[in-house]
């Protein structure tokens, strides 16, 4: 195992007010900056992710998303810009992040998880966060991070409910132990405030750190289901399938 | 008997309301209950419950008394008086 990166005397300044996390401290920070985190979708729930692990000092961020940003994103995608209409999501996003905090390594990757990337991609980090609006693109993440044995940390929302689970592969259910296949009639068009993209976006980035760090109890064999309208969060156990398609293989232990 | 069912994601829009109690024969399951809910919830929201076939739609997770488990495992299972039923359609918003 390579050892940690030691922190700058410009980092130790930037992160000093994080530095004090109960049971994070500069390991934890030193853990953050030598790991890389991928970020399928840059939207309103991934941009958040980003924008939260970049504040906090991961050492490398990829950030895969296709296409221009369009007008009616400005509305929730806080990386996007009213000046950076029509152009790239990702190489404005990157830019951003980079002004935010340059000791961030942002790679972009300007597709959408596919079959012809995702082997790869996943491959070289070491957790994966899913803000898809696809369910066919996030249970190919789901399938290619259990198969690589990478964490991933799965986030949706609509209207004013969101649901984030964690899946730590051979210890916990994965995401196709739930839905062992797409729904059938998911609107892409789905009803949002950034205000709830970036909450859950904001609460899979804690779970990503925590998994990064090694400190707290991730959402490990629990689904977050949280309504804003009534302001509920609820946790609701939730067991593998032993016939599940992506995981049912997967040697499970402790 | 009656049981208490919540409704999330489009499966709420669809039905226009967040809860119901429904009155179901002693003894009922699971299966009952979501082919009683899909016989009377109207065209928009039955593919949330029921696919094409009647059977339970695979990627409705069912949540018993706070604990979730996919439909085709719950479908079996036999409520009781006062239980909580909570559906959870997949959402996917990014």
């Amino acid at each position: 195992m390579k050892p940690l990166p030691e922190l700058t005397a410009d980092e130790q300044g930037r992160y000093e007010w994080q530095l004090r996390v109960r049971d994070f401290g500069l390991e934890g920070q030193r853990r953050l900056k030598a790991a890389t985190v991928l970020v399928s979708r840059i939207g309103g729930v991934g941009g958040s992710v980003a924008l939260q692990l970049a504040a906090a000092g991961i050492g490398r961020l990829i950030l895969a998303h296709a296409g221009n940003a369009r007008l009616n994103d400005l509305n929730r995608q806080l990386l996007m810009t009213t000046e950076s209409v029509g152009l790239p999501r990702v190489e404005t996003a990157a830019r951003r992040l980079r002004e935010l905090n340059p000791h961030v390594g942002i790679e972009t990757v300007g597709e959408n998880i596919s079959e012809s990337n995702a082997a790869d991609l996943v491959s070289r980090c070491d957790v994966v966060v899913s803000a898809a609006p696809q369910f066919a693109e996030r249970l190919l993440m789901n399938r290619e991070a259990v198969r690589r044995r990478k964490p991933l940390v799965d986030c949706s929302m609509y209207d004013l409910e969101a649901r984030l689970m964690t899946v730590l592969p051979g210890r916990t259910p994965c995401l196709e132990c739930l839905y062992p296949e797409p729904p059938p009639n998911w609107q892409r068009q789905f009803p949002v405030f950034s205000a709830v993209s970036c909450m859950v976006g904001s609460l899979a980035a804690m779970e990503a750190i925590k998994v990064v760090a090694g400190f707290g109890a991730p959402l490990a064999g629990r689904l977050l289901v949280s309504d804003l309208r009534d302001m509920s969060f609820r946790t609701l156990p939730i067991a593998r399938r032993e016939d599940c398609a992506a995981c049912g293989s997967v040697a499970h232990g402790g | 008997m009656h049981v208490r069912v919540e409704f999330t994601g489009q499966l709420r829009t669809a039905i226009g309301r967040a809860n119901d109690h429904v009155d179901l024969p002693e003894g009922a399951t699971v299966a009952m209950l979501l082919v009683q809910l899909g016989e009377h919830c109207g065209e928009e929201a039955r593919p949330h419950l029921l696919n094409a076939s009647g059977q339970l739609q695979p990627s409705l997770l069912v949540a018993i008394n706070g604990t979730a488990f996919p439909s085709r495992q719950a479908e079996a299972t036999v409520l009781r008086e006062g239980d909580t039923v909570v559906l959870l359609p997949p959402i996917a918003g990014g």
